[in-house]
Order: C-alpha cells, then sequence, then structure tokens
C-alpha cells in the first residue's frame, strides 16, 4: 500500500521515479510531496546560469534590426557583442545589411538560445530533488504562457517562466498574475508594448510616438490583446462572465504599461544586459488612456500603473478565478475529466486562503481522489522523455538534439501555438504518431541505456513499484534483448501514463 | 479517445453514428463519389479575410481599411485581379492561376455560428460542428466519414503529430508526420501488438501508425508544401485514405502585419507553392480532388494601432481542384461603410461556414443529407448548403 502511495506520488506528482526512489519515500510519500512546497527555495544552478531579463529582451530589437536592417535601429550593432558574447563570431555576417544572411544569424541565434534554456529546463527536471514543484512550475509556465511561436519572442520563455512561474510557484496568484502582467516577455507577446490610449497624450500628438519599426511604424491606437487572455485564458476564463466593454475597457487601463521603446537611452548596454523584468518594466504615462474606467462593473479610477494593479488584484479574489485554476490543476495532475470533489476541495481552499498557491497544492495532495491508482493521464511528450531519463539515467542529450526530438514527439520547445498553452488532454497527445515518436524514442534510449540497466523488469518493478502489471513485466521478461526489453518498458502502458 | 469518451459522443450526436459505426452500411453514397479525395486545412490564427483577398472595388475599401489596404490590380504592390471586384494577395500567383482556369473558388463575408472573439473557443467549435465550443468533443469531419466507402482500415488521414479534434471521432482515421528518429524493428513492433492486446486505445493508435508509416515511401520534410505533397502520397496510395487533414498556424496579425518577410507573407507563399506542389503530385487523380482551407474567424477590417488586426467575426474561405466548378466568388457582399460592419468593427458575416462544409461533403464525398444534419451538423437547418461547388462528372 505504502509502496503503491510512493509509486503515485513520484509517478503523478513529478516526472517519474529514479531507481530507488520508491524505497526512500515509501514511509511517507505524501510528507514527501507537502515538503516540496515551501514558500521560496534558490533557483537551481542550470536555470541560474541562463541569461538575465535584460539580455533576452534585448535580443529582439536587434532580431528586429537583422529581418528588417533598414529600419534605422542602426547605431547599437558595435555594442551588441557585450550582450551576446557566443555570437560574437557571427556578428559580422548579419550586419552587411543583407535580409538573408540577417535570417540565418537569426536562426542560428534561435538554436543557440533555445538549446541552451531548454537543455537547462531537462537538467533541472532530470536532476531535481523537488519533482512535485517543478511540475508545478512547469504547470505554471503553461498558464502564463509565452510562446516561442511568435517568431521574435524566441528569447523571451525562459527568463519568463524563471521570473514569474519558478519565482511564484510557492507564492499567492495574485503575485503571479502581476508578476506576468508586468513582464517585457508578455508586454511584447500579446502586443501591449504597441497599446496606446486614444485619449492619450501620445494620441492627441502622434508625432512623439517613437517609430517601433519599419513594418509596425508609429503605434496608433489600442490593442486588446493582453487584456482579452488575461480575463479568457489567465483569470476568469472565458464564461467568467465579461464583455466586449469589459475587454476594451480593461485594454485601456493597462495602456502605457510596456518598457522602454528607446532603449538606447541606457548608456551601458552591459549593464541594461542585467536587468530584473522588474527594472525593464516600464510605464509610460504618455501612452495611458486618462480618466476612470469600469471593468466588471467597478469603476477605476487614478491615472498610474496602480489602477491597473488594482484591477490584477480585484481580478485574482473573483471566486470564479479559484474554480478555474482548481479545474486547471486538477485536470493536470488528476484526469482530464477531474473528479467534482476534487475540484470543490481545491477552489475552496485557494479562496479560504486568499489565492495561497501552497494551501491549494496542499488540498491537491490531500484529495483522496489524486491516489487512486488507475492511471488516467497521457504524459505529454515533454514529460515522458524527462521521466525516461530519469528511469534510465540517460542518455543525455545536447539541447539542439532535444529541441529537435520535441519537435518531432509533437510538443516543439517553449512553443505551444497560442497563448492558451499545451492542451492538457490525452485524446490530444495519444494518436498514431504520438505513439510511434514515442516508440522511435524508446528505441534509440533502450540502445543506449542498455549497458548501464541490464534488467529492465527489475528497473520496472524499481521506478513503477505495484503499478506495472504482471502481463507488462512478463512482456519484458520474454524480450530477446536487454535493449527490447528496456524498450518494451519505456512504452507499456503504465510507463506512458501516470 | 477512450472508450468511455467515445460512448458519450455516441449518445449525444445520436444512434445513426453508432449503426454505422458499428458495421452497418450507412445511407447509400452515390457511387460517382467513391473515387472522390477531399484535403482540408485549418488555417489556425484567424486569417485576415481582406488582407488575402482584398475587396479593392469596394468604394469605401481604402477608407475603412486605413494603411492597411492593400493597393489595387495593376499598381505597385497590388492584389491580382480575381473577379473584377476582389483581388488576391501576389504572393499567390499559382492560386490565381487555377482561379483563371476555374479550379479556385473562393467565398467571402463568411463565418462559423461563433461570435464572440477567442481562437481557441472559436476554434473548437469549428472543429466541433456544434454552435457551442466544446459542444462536442468529436469533429464534423471525422464524423461525416462514418459509413463512406473506405479503400483500407483508415479512411482519414490527419498529417499532424497529434490528432485535432476536426478529425477525432467514431470513424476510423490515422495521423502521421515526418519523423528522423530511428524506425523501430518489425519484432519489437509484434512484441507491442502483444503488449497492447488488452488496451484498446494503444492497440488501435499503433496498428494506424503501422499502417500510415508504410504509406509514406521516403522521408519528408517538415514545411507545409511538404507535408501537402506527403498527403498526396497517401491519398494516391490504393489502400490509403481518401480524406486528409492539415493546419498551418501563424496567422494571429496582430502588428506588423504588412512585413515583407512576416508570418502572414511566409504563409501565404507555402500555400501557393504548397497547393502547387500537390496539384502535381496527384497527377490524374487532381480532377477528383479538392482542398478546402478554412480559418475560425476573420479580423477587424480597420487597422489596429499596431499595423496589424484584432479578432474579428467574417472572413473568407477557399476551396481548390480539379473537381471544383470554380472561377468564381460567392459573397453576399454585406460593404464596409461602419454602419455595415458588425458592431461597427469586423466584416459582417453573410454565408455560414456550415453551409459550405455541408455542400462539399454532401457533393463530393456524397454524405447523405439527413447525416449532415443528424450527425455532423447538429441543429444547422439555416445553413443551407451551397449548390453547384462542383464540377458535373
Amino acid at each position: 500500500m505504502s509502496l503503491e502511495r510512493a509509486a503515485i506520488a513520484a509517478n503523478r506528482f513529478g516526472f517519474g521515479a529514479t531507481p530507488g526512489l520508491l524505497q526512500k519515500i515509501k514511509s511517507d510519500p505524501r510528507g514527501w510531496l507537502l515538503e516540496q512546497i515551501a514558500r521560496d527555495v534558490p533557483v537551481p544552478p542550470p536555470i541560474a546560469s541562463l541569461p538575465p531579463t535584460g539580455a533576452d529582451h534585448l535580443a529582439f530589437p536587434l532580431v528586429r534590426r537583422l529581418a528588417l536592417p533598414r529600419e534605422g535601429y542602426g547605431t547599437d550593432e558595435q555594442r551588441q557583442p557585450a550582450m551576446e558574447p557566443r555570437m560574437q563570431g557571427q556578428q559580422g555576417a548579419g550586419m552587411q545589411g543583407e535580409a538573408g544572411q540577417g535570417l540565418a544569424l537569426i536562426a542560428r541565434m534561435r538554436t543557440a538560445r533555445m538549446s541552451a534554456a531548454l537543455a537547462a529546463r531537462f537538467e533541472t527536471a532530470i536532476q531535481t530533488a523537488s519533482p512535485f514543484r517543478e511540475r508545478l512550475v512547469h504547470f505554471w509556465s503553461n498558464h502564463f504562457v509565452v510562446s516561442a511561436a511568435k517568431a521574435t519572442a524566441f528569447a523571451m520563455p525562459a527568463s519568463f517562466e524563471r521570473d514569474v512561474a519558478r519565482k511564484h510557484v510557492g507564492h499567492r496568484f495574485e503575485a503571479m498574475l502581476v508578476a506576468s502582467t508586468k513582464h517585457p516577455a508578455m508586454l511584447f507577446y500579446l502586443d501591449n508594448y504597441l497599446s496606446i490610449g486614444p485619449n492619450s497624450q501620445w494620441a492627441r500628438d502622434p508625432s512623439r510616438v517613437p517609430v517601433v519599426s519599419q513594418g509596425v511604424g508609429r503605434p496608433q491606437g489600442l490593442n486588446e490583446n493582453l487584456a482579452r487572455e488575461i480575463l479568457e485564458l489567465h483569470t476568469i476564463g472565458v464564461n467568467g462572465g465579461y464583455t466586449q466593454a469589459d475587454v476594451t475597457n480593461f485594454a485601456k487601463v493597462i495602456t502605457g504599461w510596456g518598457y522602454d521603446l528607446r532603449q538606447r537611452r541606457a548608456g551601458d548596454l552591459a549593464a541594461v544586459a542585467r536587468r530584473s523584468a522588474d527594472d525593464v518594466f516600464y510605464f509610460n504615462a504618455a501612452a495611458h488612456e486618462p480618466g476612470p474606467q469600469v471593468v466588471l462593473g467597478k469603476t477605476y479610477a487614478g491615472d498610474g500603473v496602480e489602477k491597473g494593479l488594482s484591477v490584477l488584484r480585484d481580478l485574482a479574489r473573483l471566486p470564479q478565478v479559484a474554480e478555474f485554476v482548481a479545474r486547471k490543476l486538477a485536470r493536470h495532475f488528476i484526469a482530464d475529466e477531474p473528479p467534482a470533489a476534487a475540484v470543490a476541495s481545491l477552489a475552496r481552499a485557494f479562496r479560504n486562503s486568499d489565492g495561497d498557491l501552497p494551501s491549494v497544492y496542499r488540498a491537491l495532495v490531500e484529495a483522496p481522489e489524486a491516489w487512486d491508482p488507475s492511471l488516467r493521464k497521457t504524459k505529454r511528450p515533454e514529460e515522458f522523455l524527462v521521466s525516461t531519463m530519469r528511469a534510465l539515467g540517460g542518455p543525455k542529450l545536447e539541447g539542439a538534439h532535444l529541441l529537435r526530438l520535441l519537435q518531432q514527439m509533437g510538443q516543439p520547445a517553449f512553443s505551444p501555438s497560442g497563448p492558451d498553452g499545451w492542451p492538457d488532454n490525452g485524446a490530444f497527445w495519444s494518436g498514431a504518431d504520438a505513439l510511434w515518436k514515442r516508440i522511435e524514442w524508446a528505441t534509440l534510449a533502450a540502445e543506449r541505456q542498455a549497458p548501464a540497466r541490464p534488467d529492465p523488469a527489475a528497473l520496472a518493478v524499481d521506478v513503477l513499484g505495484p503499478l506495472v502489471s504482471e502481463k507488462t513485466l512478463a512482456e519484458i521478461r520474454r524480450a530477446e534483448s536487454p535493449e527490447q526489453g528496456l524498450a518494451l518498458f519505456l512504452v507499456s502502458p503504465e510507463f506512458m501514463r501516470r | 479517445m477512450s472508450l468511455v469518451d467515445r460512448r458519450k459522443v455516441l449518445a449525444g450526436i445520436g444512434t445513426a453514428t453508432f449503426i454505422a459505426a458499428s458495421g452497418a452500411p450507412g445511407a447509400m453514397a452515390s457511387t460517382a463519389t467513391a473515387g472522390n479525395k477531399l484535403v482540408v486545412v485549418f488555417l489556425r490564427g484567424a486569417m485576415d479575410g481582406l488582407h488575402v483577398f482584398p475587396a479593392y472595388a469596394d468604394p469605401d475599401f481604402v477608407r475603412e481599411r486605413q494603411g492597411l489596404a492593400m493597393p489595387g490590380p495593376g499598381q505597385a504592390g497590388g492584389s491580382l485581379a480575381l473577379d473584377g471586384f476582389f483581388g488576391i494577395d501576389p504572393l499567390m500567383p499559382q492560386l490565381r492561376e487555377m482561379y483563371v482556369s476555374r479550379e479556385m473558388l473562393l467565398v467571402h463575408a463568411i463565418a462559423s455560428p461563433y461570435r464572440s472573439r477567442s481562437h481557441f473557443d472559436a476554434q473548437h467549435l469549428l472543429e466541433n460542428g456544434t454552435t457551442a465550443p466544446y459542444g462536442a468533443d468529436t469533429g464534423w469531419l471525422n464524423r461525416a466519414l462514418v459509413g463512406l466507402p473506405s479503400r483500407g482500415r483508415d479512411i482519414g488521414v490527419s498529417v499532424t503529430s497529434s490528432m485535432p479534434v476536426m478529425m477525432q471521432g467514431p470513424a476510423m482515421v490515422t495521423n502521421w508526420s515526418p519523423s528522423a528518429l530511428p524506425q523501430p524493428n518489425a519484432e519489437l513492433l509484434d512484441r507491442l501488438g502483444s503488449l497492447y492486446e488488452t488496451d484498446i486505445p494503444l492497440r488501435e493508435a499503433l496498428e494506424n501508425a503501422k499502417a500510415a508509416n508504410a504509406a509514406v515511401l521516403e522521408r519528408a520534410g517538415t514545411g507545409f508544401p511538404s507535408l501537402l505533397r506527403a498527403a498526396a502520397s497517401f491519398l494516391n496510395s490504393a489502400t490509403g485514405p481518401r480524406v486528409a487533414f492539415l493546419e498551418l498556424g501563424g496567422f494571429d496579425s496582430h502588428a506588423n502585419q504588412n512585413a515583407q518577410l512576416g508570418a502572414l507573407q511566409r504563409n501565404l507563399k507555402a500555400i501557393d507553392e504548397g497547393v502547387a506542389a500537390f496539384r502535381k503530385a496527384m497527377g490524374a487523380e487532381w480532377s477528383r480532388t479538392a482542398i478546402l482551407f478554412v480559418t475560425e474567424f476573420g479580423r477587424t477590417v480597420a487597422m489596429n494601432g499596431s499595423n496589424g488586426t484584432d479578432h474579428g467575426t467574417a472572413g473568407a474561405a477557399f476551396l481548390l481542384g480539379g473537381a471544383v466548378n470554380g472561377g468564381r466568388v460567392i459573397a453576399d457582399w454585406p460593404g464596409l461603410k461602419p454602419a455595415q460592419q458588425l458592431e461597427g468593427r469586423d466584416l459582417k458575416p453573410t454565408a455560414d461556414l456550415r453551409a459550405l462544409f455541408k455542400a462539399v461533403l454532401r457533393d463530393h464525398l456524397g454524405v447523405p443529407p439527413e447525416r449532415l444534419e443528424q450527425d455532423v451538423f447538429p441543429s444547422s437547418n439555416i445553413a443551407r448548403p451551397f449548390d453547384s461547388l462542383f464540377r458535373r462528372t
């Protein structure tokens, strides 16, 4: 019984067991999960070694310059290597003014940055002693999403995840919502940096508005993209009871939330590259729509950043948010159609604690439905890969290889197609092609790791405990080689689900 | 999809589907359509119909469209003329040639029944075929295939790495996407067949994957034209599927929509190249083929503050193929004056996408009209199918 609970704790709440883990935690699986949800922990070293937010943020004006070399940013290039040390050797080629060469350079920069970020994400998930906490970080960075599917946003998802999901995973929901909304990655991804109040100073005197790029030109008016997605995807949900007027008014409230479009203003670019997300955030009063706005029936007055913060604080407290977050968490950890009792219990914990996330996680761990031994969730490709590497102790792949692998398996790294993130249902992830790619991966991983894991049946019992069926064990034992046995284990129903 | 899900869907949609799915023949499909092939391409992110197919001759077009108004035919950077009123983006010259040779048909000012502006809800509704997002957890295209003549075990293939809602459901379909990983050996596959013996979803997925990988002989690339060529090899296989689904994302042009190298421009070029490559790959079978391009909604008529457009309502859909009675634009044009726009911002819908879908399914695939109304598009009486979209054979 306790071994079964240990297996559920490691597989359903974590990234799968490493050999020996179940024995280590079987005396108190629940306690093992609860001790992982402390308020603050140090940033894991692989993540801490990634470029700071300021450097990520500086990468996309650079991208625009390269893609559209005539757009008139042209004076920073000589100083750019300070932020992009690894790009120094390639810098010259992109600066010769040919768009084609610029695009090739962007492609190389994209691969370099995204592989480094992905390798760090994998290393952390594989090595972590707190896999439940790490899963929660991944959960939240799939709730507040900045996707590299928007080509010029490729530099941002890693620092966004660190500054929003990782930083606030043990805090209150409101803190994460505010951090997301003020983050330069989100303000860029959902276009708010271009949004200008129709009666703002800039709207009255458009000649003062800086040219963003040759293509965008001078921003001229309201852009409601971020406001809509905060309501629909981040807080109360599409059925949360808002109207088009709420979207438009909320968009007006957060006009001016962005970052300084004239980054060159700061002389020392190396210092700019070290800036945190909070440092990069900039409230531009000249673009802000003056006067009170009504959002969800409440009037918000004042003309500063505080007006938007008030809306976010009020949004975070609406009962729809507790319900929305509770359902999404329960769906992620328990079942595609989460049990109503578990959802109600999580929502209650959210409301009673004013959105204190560790209290909600505790309710999840304490929900009896979360410990049902039937495996109702299909692992997503990234989870599946991490769990195979944890069980097999490898293979250790370079970031660029991981990028290609995830692309092949249908979950390109940091790149869900839209701001709603990756789907969280088995039907989406268990088509024929998904299975085929897992079989192909299992073939490759088993070949590499068979020397390190010569007894696949023993490994299956070690990491899945009582969750592995007699039938699966028998098939693994009948395999003609350790390689084949390992491959069968990796694509067994019990290992692909949790 | 699990069996439980499937039962629930069947209960919701009606019993006709269940009878057909369990092996009894559906209502007789015309033998004239039994060899026809269909490709549906979902352009995700809301393609701007007024950009790709500008109504250049509308007297209000330039004023209402503001800085995004594409110049008319004959001007620098201008559209290519279709019918004297609508043009097509100059990045799509091969599509325009197909229009001239009467193999392409455009429907403008068309929308699904959805009237809010969320991509995700709109896409789900468009795919599930009901009038509500999440109104069913299967797709209309899958349900339409139940009971139609199939040449092999799968009647449809989704050329995607995961199964989209539009293709989920009771009919036998598979999915496939290109791979650069090592191929598993036959011995392992046999043993997996045994391992999955009692796990029906995995057993079905394995059989489908084996069949799909047998059909595509050469290693395919990942660009949209390559995927369309792979679709052609499925459709040309003697025992392969007759219906293919593809998707292309990146149409959410909130900013900088007229960029020279923007996502929209790259997509339009990929469509133009892809359709031309597909047409060539289909060979003689092109005459029995149709490709339908749809998107979840259109975009605002006017430019937003960022040289882009925001989420709107009506947009454009287009149909190509040797079987298509093309060279025409179907549009009950609502006009572009502010008072003619929906809520003063969007192109007003005057046609229902379900009317287009029903016409394609009825006249090209031979889906019986009563099944269209009961199982495929429930509560869609108001959307009467278009007539004469296809050539008489």
